[in-house]
């Protein structure tokens, strides 16, 4: 997938309040945004990329491009 | 020489937690988002001088009614909130049960993988002939290891307890069995202090999680997002591997039931396993997770439902802190 199709995507998935956020989007901006959310970026993550993000990693993003780098940009079709 | 379950019940203690109550007590919490991702709307609490020990007594009693406790000739007790350091608590639960001296009592310290492990224990003695009638107790209170300020752990967790009577049995009805453990987990569900590693419990400074929860080192700090984690590798790794060791397929087990940590959690798996909906059981919602109670819990509500009947093929898996899983498929009678 695309990352803006990622960033819809997912945030569709977490129930984010809105899900036309863009790659520089704060994730603590977010409304929605909680450990529940964070349980959920964990599946989605694991069920599209096979990969899996720690808490370490979590607590050290910033926006939605900062999830990007970590998951991988390769592994999107427009990374 | 085989053996079987032939009973199973549990006991919750009075007191409810309600997700209301959480809500208007910390204000920053919308109880139906609890209800609706995680899966729990109430959670039992024992009472201050209400010990793990003590529902025990009351399930096992369900258990033994109407039947000759003579027969028991063992008892293990799966805690991790014993009544003390020594004596162990089974000795204790032997003497109010009225088990003969001849019961052999044990506890043993395991979580969310308790009851696989129990299990596994009362087939190894039974089958080995060292034992006859094993009394398998599982119960926690979990919530005297949480802080007051600790909504997120406060809100999961309920007390609880189960009593099973494994008996010998002229065919098997449980079957082959995977136990797995990974210390290198044990500090995402941890109680750092009390123990003998640090004995040292005044003055535990309040530390806060990125959630806002509030915890000291006296008390449960569990880190979700690395169990979610371990959970994802573990889990459909145990279950393959225990379908593999008892020569069956996904096709052939008629039902599954997980440790019922989280709905969320345990929804995600079944997905990832493929595992048809109508054959996995999902319900937590006036318990919350009773860590080592949650899967005779189950088993016994799904029994009720007729969600499990005589001679289904149940999966059971549980998993959870230590790191430590177990699955094992049992026959129902």
């Amino acid at each position: 997938m695309t990352k803006n199709e990622f960033i819809k995507e997912i945030s569709e998935f977490c129930e984010f309040e809105n899900n036309d956020y863009t790659i520089d989007t704060e994730l603590k901006t977010i409304d929605g945004y909680d450990s529940l959310a964070v349980l959920s970026m964990i599946a989605f993550i694991d069920d599209n990329f096979s990969t899996q993000l720690t808490a370490d990693q979590f607590s050290e993003l910033t926006d939605f491009n900062s999830l990007i780098q970590t998951i991988g940009e390769e592994k999107f079709e427009d990374g | 020489m085989y053996s079987k379950i032939s009973r199973i019940e549990i006991h919750l203690p009075s007191s409810i937690r309600s997700n209301k109550e959480l809500a208007e007590k910390f204000g920053r919490w919308d109880p139906e988002n609890m209800e609706k991702k995680v899966g729990i709307r109430e959670r039992r609490i024992a009472s201050p001088d209400e010990t793990a020990a003590d529902l025990a007594f009351h399930a096992a009693e369900k258990v033994l009614k109407n039947y000759n406790r003579e027969h028991i000739d063992m008892l293990i007790f799966c805690t991790q909130s014993p009544d003390y350091f020594l004596p162990t608590s089974a000795c204790l639960l032997q003497e109010r049960l009225r088990l003969p001296n001849t019961t052999a009592a044990f506890d043993f310290n395991q979580g969310c993988s308790g009851y696989i492990y129990g299990l596994s224990m009362a087939k190894a003695y039974i089958n080995s002939g060292i034992a006859n009638t094993v009394l398998l107790l599982t119960a926690e209170t979990y919530s005297k290891h949480i802080h007051e300020k600790d909504l997120g752990n406060q809100s999961i967790f309920g007390d609880g307890a189960a009593a099973t009577i494994i008996e010998r049995s002229d065919k098997e009805h449980i079957f082959d069995f995977i136990l797995g453990s990974d210390g290198s987990g044990k500090e995402n569900l941890i109680v750092k202090n009390g123990g003998f590693r640090n004995q040292n419990t005044i003055n535990a400074v309040p530390k806060e999680t990125s959630s806002g929860d509030i915890y000291t080192d006296n008390h449960i700090f569990m880190n979700g997002p690395e169990i979610f984690n371990f959970t994802i590798k573990a889990v459909p790794q145990a279950v393959n591997a225990c379908l593999e060791k008892n020569k069956l397929s996904l096709d052939e087990i008629n039902y599954v039931i997980f440790h019922q940590a989280n709905k969320f959690m345990i929804d995600y798996l079944r997905k990832k396993l493929k595992i048809s909906p109508d054959k996995f059981y999902s319900n937590m919602l006036l318990t919350g997770n009773t860590v080592s109670a949650t899967i005779p819990i189950a088993m016994k509500d799904a029994y009720e439902k007729n969600l499990i009947r005589s001679g289904d093929k149940v999966l059971l898996c549980g998993f959870g802190v230590g790191y430590s899983w177990g699955a094992v498929v049992i026959e129902i009678l």
